[in-house]
């Protein structure tokens, strides 16, 4: 009787595909008839192409067009043609270490403070994705929920990362509230340049140590415990056990973390433009959100700057991308 | 070189009793072979002693020394894994030189360990390489080396020829007992291969169900074997068990309280009188025929004889064995006599 009930609930799930793939079978076979197999390819992989072109290529050729002209027309046929001047403008610099020696200084403010910003959250993801990995992966209780745990933050939305933790570390926020409580001194994390770059890296190792976690959890697993277990009769200590086997044993996932991260943070805007705006003054302003600020948040709109600055910002992705292509292929050879 | 001794070890796991009282001692110099059927707590009984797992109660001595709570690095033991476990990031001589580096030995004692290992061991040109460079012979060999070189108390080889093909095993066997013969360092060997265990050993030691079965040389195994189970563990193919009615035809009389009749395949032989058979199977090995056959009643028995015999299947035969030859067996299962 069960199994009635189940096989009918079967045949009605399944009854709207199997109609859908009768319908299209007769005008399938006889588009193979006429452009053979080799054209099915291109037929199945037409609707991705077609996403792929109007979301990405197309982009991309219209972003390449506004970064040579200039003005405050939002129609390219309606803006002039002005050549390099929008790159001139973003790179030109007597030293490129002084934002303000340069023509465009918050650009070069928001290069740099991307530049620390990478360092340090590329450093401390790395650190923090290895103890998480390391704890994941000894003998604890409830390992599995735990796992979990840590992998959650990765599916909440940037934007709601934001908003938790700006809730948690506003001026009159959870933090604040329990330093309070606890009769200690009470700190503007959000609003004090040095805090706020703080929260900004925390914050965003936070949303995404999971995933990285996750990575070097996969490369821990695949050690064989034989060797730990040989490293035990020969006399390691832990600590060298982790240095001298773990942790060459783990580079190849180490360097994908590292890579992978070294990109993410590159493109950071999301969850630290809900959380500090970029400020206090241009403490946390990174190079996406200069781009969406010159580009559309400000009065007067200057897309063709904004796109050259994407584009520079594209160009290090591709050079940091092919890195990450390269040493994948040469662990792989390996 | 090491004694050692076992006094009643039990290892459990959660509610699960894998080694239950186990007392051993070993001699020095000795090579014992721990042999039994899968989960019968060999390899746990090797961990124990290793270090590498803490018996749930009972002691560990070594030259008379309790190392029950002792580390394992500290046991002065070396284990060569059924998987080598060698570090595949390091060269040959960085494997054998590991551990030696984690004693903080002088770098001029470490490299002399290491040139007397690798040329006893014929692995000198290797040393420069990684373990993902070589044949699994190689990386046999290197385990070994890798064991040599900390000049330890005992050996302790789990199962170190399983991952070899039928014909390096055969050769790495020989070595192994080389080996053993020229260090005369005290051995125990893990293993599930009778062969290996008849052909290495000194004494074996059959474990069945976390228990010891017997102890004893190889040839006293096979030719008196304490019960039923070692009487057919050893020995390929395994023994045939009769009742005495079954029996009743073949020379001979059971002793009184004989209620199992064992006699091995390789002690059967065509005669006019016996038990018949009826063949089912013949296998020609070439240097032997083994025949399987059915007798009255259903009950199947297997003989082996040399060379190459013509039998037909669905033929009968006659069968008998010469009366030294029978192993009897109470209700216990126990030998009798």
């Amino acid at each position: 009787m069960r199994s009635d009930v189940k096989t009918w609930i079967g045949a009605g799930v399944t009854a709207p595909v199997r109609l859908l793939a009768q319908m299209a079978d007769v005008p399938l076979r006889q588009w193979q008839r006429l452009a053979g197999r080799g054209g099915m390819i291109g037929f199945f992989l037409l609707p991705n192409m077609l996403i792929f072109g109007v979301f990405v290529l197309v982009p991309l050729g219209i972003n390449f067009a506004y970064s040579v002209t200039g003005g405050t027309a939002v129609f390219l046929p309606d803006r002039s043609y002005v050549g390099g001047a929008n790159f001139d403008r973003l790179l030109d610099c007597t030293n490129h270490f002084d934002p303000n020696s340069c023509r465009d200084d918050v650009f070069w403010i928001a290069v740099w403070n991307t530049v620390r910003f990478v360092g340090l959250q590329v450093t401390a993801m790395t650190i923090c994705a290895m103890i998480t990995a390391l704890i994941l992966n000894s003998k604890i209780r409830a390992r599995a929920f735990w796992r979990a745990v840590f992998f959650f933050p990765v599916l909440l939305s940037p934007v709601v990362v934001g908003l938790i933790w700006r809730w948690i570390l506003q001026r009159q926020g959870l933090l604040n509230y329990l330093l309070y409580q606890f009769d200690a001194e009470q700190v503007n994390w959000l609003t004090e340049r040095g805090w706020a770059f703080t929260a900004a890296v925390g914050v965003s190792v936070w949303a995404h140590v999971g995933f990285y976690a996750l990575i070097l959890l996969a490369g821990l697993q695949a050690i064989p415990r034989d060797l730990y277990e040989a490293a035990e009769m020969d006399g390691t200590k832990p600590a060298r056990a982790f240095w001298r086997i773990t942790l060459p044993l783990l580079w190849p996932n180490l360097l994908v973390v590292i890579v992978l991260s070294l990109i993410r943070a590159v493109q950071v805007f999301d969850e630290v433009y809900v959380l500090t705006g970029g400020g206090p003054g241009t403490s946390t302003l990174y190079l996406t959100q200069y781009i969406y600020e010159v580009g559309f948040a400000s009065t007067l709109r200057n897309s063709g700057v904004a796109s050259a600055a994407s584009l520079l910002m594209g160009g290090v992705l591709v050079v940091l991308t092919l890195l990450q292509l390269g040493l994948t292929r040469w662990r792989d050879r390996k | 070189m090491g004694r050692i001794r076992l006094e009643n070890i039990t290892k459990n796991f959660g509610g699960l009793q894998v080694l239950k009282g186990i007392n051993l001692e070993i001699e020095e110099g000795e090579l014992v072979v721990f042999v039994g059927p899968s989960g019968c707590g060999k390899s746990t009984l090797l961990r124990q002693i290793s270090g590498l797992d803490k018996p749930s109660s009972g002691a560990i001595l070594i030259n008379d020394r309790d190392v029950t709570e002792v580390s394992a690095a500290d046991r002065g033991l070396a284990m060569v894994f059924q998987s080598y476990a060698l570090y595949p990031h390091m060269t040959v001589k960085l494997n054998l030189a590991f551990g030696l580096q984690n004693a903080k030995m002088p770098k001029a004692e470490i490299e002399t360990r290491i040139a007397d290992a690798a040329r006893m061991l014929e692995i000198t040109p290797l040393l420069s390489r990684r373990p993902g460079q070589l044949s699994g012979g190689q990386r046999q060999r290197v385990a070994i080396g890798r064991a040599i070189v900390r000049d330890p108390t005992a050996f302790l080889l789990d199962e170190p020829l399983s991952n070899l093909d039928a014909e390096l095993r055969v050769s790495m066997r020989a070595e192994l007992g080389a080996l053993h013969a020229r260090l005369g360092a005290t051995m125990i060997y893990v293993t599930h291969d009778q062969v290996e265990a008849m052909t290495l050993a000194d004494r074996i030691v059959v474990l069945r169900g976390g228990q010891i079965e017997q102890v004893a040389a190889p040839i006293d195994l096979f030719e008196r074997p304490a019960n039923r189970f070692v009487a057919g563990f050893i020995g390929a193919p395994s023994m045939n068990f009769l009742t005495p009615e079954e029996a009743a035809s073949l020379n001979g009389t059971p002793p009184a309280g004989a209620a199992l009749i064992g006699v091995r395949p390789q002690h059967l032989e065509p005669a006019d009188s016996g038990l018949t058979l009826t063949v089912t199977l013949v296998e020609a090995l070439g240097t032997e025929t083994v025949i399987h056959g059915e007798i009255a009643g259903g009950k199947r028995l297997l003989l082996t004889l040399p060379g190459h015999r013509p039998v037909q299947v669905g033929g009968q035969l006659t069968v008998n064995a010469d009366p030294a030859r029978l192993h009897f067996f109470d209700a216990q299962d126990q030998r009798i006599g």
